[in-house]
């Protein structure tokens, strides 16, 4: 599972690189809008070089096997751009766990203790119904209760930061449920490595 | 005071067919007679003005342009208040301009109804230009007389605009006794810069926010903040000195600024545990305390309303006792003495009051669900009202303790600001398409005008009056 995880991984940076993988409507991960003005494509060159991994610069953990692995070198904004950590969804107005919630922070929370080092932000973010004063409390209590879940699965809290950002940011534009499923979430993002 | 200003409300025209001169609200929507808007049909008791050209002597092409903004702006600013009925320009056209009082054709104005004629002279020297204006009475027998006379030195070229709403607070204060509110100003989030803050550390959620400034019809939009995150719940000080908002920190949790608006950086009064946030500022009104939303009080997502004075002594929290809910969205009442904030200690949202200290809340709403309460000077609460078909302004008379909703139904509305004078109501709305700033009137919600286009707006605050 986990080595399938480290492939799907690779496949899914290396798939950026050459910009051939679109993912379909169906993906659990929304795909965020584009940046208008950075355009993560590596130059030719950049795939070239990723060929032969340069030599390891990363003092040498004898847990992870570091030379084939790409989100080790990655920087933290390329990782989170094509994130190995899927989002956790809630219910309207609520910061429940349900079973699908629970299997994803199992996964991402393998990946935590994979990268020992790596500090998680979660973020909360809530749709737009309710009011927007509401909602910053909403994200807090939805972040809150991923955190609390994941240091019961082993990671230490201080890996875990926490912030709301109510339905000020959301990710998926649309005001249907549709988009408000998507919206209504905490997301993992890598603030440290 | 108060007395005065409920007086001003009271006879303020309800019938837009006389105020041809207004905008035209862009919905039609029937309103419901209240009692208040039929003690406010009669007409009889507002004067009627014309307006004379300004006179210039220069020649010089932005001079007159001056003269041209400063009587458009003006007029605009009496309709805001509708205290006064206007006759059009384009109406009073073919009458000649006079040069004295005296020599004002009087029946030629009062054919149009006018009992007041505007007259104004504008003269520039090196971009500063002064303009005296007069009201003359038209009707009766002393017309010519003089009703209302002022010289304005100190405006600019650059800026006639402002020299227009300082004439009509001015006319506003001495013919009717109004608080005009022409030289207010409005702050609000905005995100139509996004895309020159693109360098956001967060690639796939949204764009910046920043905070704006604009006066109150709408001119002179400007960007106040840049720091590229997010900035929200701006509120302002008294005299419109000083602005709170918060700030969210590189990817941390949002605490408040505090800036004196003079170029100095911000201080951050409020500032707690690097995990815990700040919201929703409220600076009290005379300035020496901020109340503000906050989870301070532990790791629990439930947050609560806490008060602290401008230089960061004494911050303390004011609800400590709801520990399974959240208290936030502080507004100070206009002595000082009170807060009203929101509470889901009863399952859902409502606005309660207490007194400064924290102590004797009681409760104020009951309806449906009610967040962000704003206390105005008029004694009344206006709030969001989140019912099953969306968000409206609504507001509770506190003397008589009654609710009523105040927008219409079109769009979302909600985050009320209410004017110093508590005769409109700013607010964000849907109705145009995107989240936009616009304004409505109290209590007869008529009026409504859009303020901003460009990007999505949110959480208006109102200016204090200049002082």
């Amino acid at each position: 599972m986990r080595r399938l995880a480290l492939v799907l991984m690779v496949s899914l940076l290396v798939g950026s690189a050459a910009c051939v993988k679109k993912q379909p409507a169906a993906t659990p991960t929304p795909q965020p809008p584009p940046a208008p003005t950075t355009t993560p494509r590596p130059t030719p060159s950049t795939v070239t070089s990723n060929v032969p991994p340069p030599p390891p610069v990363i003092p040498p953990d004898p847990s992870i096997s570091v030379t084939s692995d790409p989100l080790m070198a990655a920087d933290i904004e390329k990782i989170n751009k094509q994130s190995p950590f899927k989002p956790v969804l809630f219910a309207y107005d609520s910061d429940a766990l349900d079973d699908v919630a629970r299997s994803t922070m199992s996964a991402n929370a393998e990946i935590m203790k994979k990268y020992g080092t790596w500090v998680i932000t979660l973020e909360g973010h809530c749709d737009e119904r309710g009011t927007a004063e509401y909602n910053l409390a909403l994200g807090d209590r939805r972040a809150l209760a991923v955190k609390n879940y994941m240091v019961s699965l082993g990671i230490a809290a201080d890996r875990l930061k926490t912030v709301s950002y109510g339905s000020e940011f959301p990710f998926a534009p649309g005001h249907d449920e549709e988009a408000w499923k998507q919206n209504r979430r905490a997301h993992f993002m890598l603030t440290a490595k | 005071m108060h007395r005065s200003i409920l007086a001003a409300v009271g006879v303020a025209c309800g019938t837009g067919l006389v105020l041809a001169q207004a905008p035209p609200p862009p919905q039609q929507t029937p309103q419901r007679p209240t009692e208040l808007s039929i003690t406010l049909d009669n007409p009889g008791s507002h004067p009627k003005i014309g307006f004379q050209a300004i006179e210039v002597s220069d020649s010089r092409a932005d001079v007159r342009a001056a003269a041209e903004t400063i009587l458009d702006v003006l007029i605009a600013d009496l309709e805001f208040e509708r205290e006064f009925y206007t006759i059009g320009r384009k109406a009073s056209a073919g009458i000649p301009a006079a040069s004295t009082p005296q020599s004002l054709p009087f029946s030629r104005w009062t054919e149009l109804g006018a009992q007041f004629v505007f007259m104004g002279s504008l003269r520039e020297i090196s971009g500063k230009i002064t303009v005296d204006v007069r009201l003359i009475k038209v009707q009766g027998g002393d017309a010519g007389r003089q009703d209302f006379g002022q010289s304005y030195g100190g405006c600019t070229l650059d800026n006639p605009r402002y020299c227009a709403h300082a004439i009509a607070d001015d006319i506003h204060k001495q013919k009717r006794n109004l608080d005009g509110v022409a030289r207010t100003r409005l702050a609000f989030t905005s995100d139509r810069d996004a895309e020159a803050s693109t360098s956001r550390q967060m690639p796939d959620a949204g764009p910046g926010k920043e905070i704006y400034l604009m006066d109150y019809d709408g001119a002179g939009q400007r960007r106040l903040t840049f720091n590229r995150n997010l900035n929200i719940g701006a509120n302002w000080g008294p005299g419109g000195r000083m602005l709170a908002y918060a700030s969210f920190l590189a990817n941390g949790p949002a605490d408040i600024l505090l800036t004196l608006l003079d170029g100095r950086p911000a201080t951050r009064p409020a500032r707690g545990p690097d995990w815990a946030a700040n919201h929703l500022p409220a600076i009290s009104p005379d300035g020496t305390k901020i109340a503000f939303m906050s989870s301070q009080g532990g790791q629990t997502g439930y947050y609560d309303v806490w008060v602290v004075n401008r230089d960061g002594t004494n911050m303390r929290n004011l609800t400590p006792n709801t520990p399974r809910s959240s208290e936030g969205a502080p507004t100070w009442s206009p002595n000082g003495q009170s807060i009203a904030f929101t509470s889901d200690r009863t399952g859902t949202n409502h606005v309660f009051i207490m007194n400064a200290d924290g102590t004797g809340v009681r409760r104020i709403t009951f309806a449906e669900k009610c967040d962000r309460p704003t206390w105005s000077a008029l004694n009344f609460i206006a709030y969001t009202l989140e019912r099953p078909g969306g968000k409206d302004i609504a507001v509770t008379e506190l003397g008589r303790m009654e609710a009523r909703v105040l927008t219409d139904g079109l769009g979302s509305n909600e985050q009320p600001a209410v004017a110093p004078n508590g005769r409109h109501v700013a607010f964000v709305t849907t109705r145009f398409g995107k989240r936009q700033i616009a304004m409505v009137d109290y209590p007869d919600g008529k009026f409504y005008r859009q303020l901003t286009t460009a990007g999505n707006n949110s959480y208006p605050s109102w200016s204090p009056l200049a002082k």
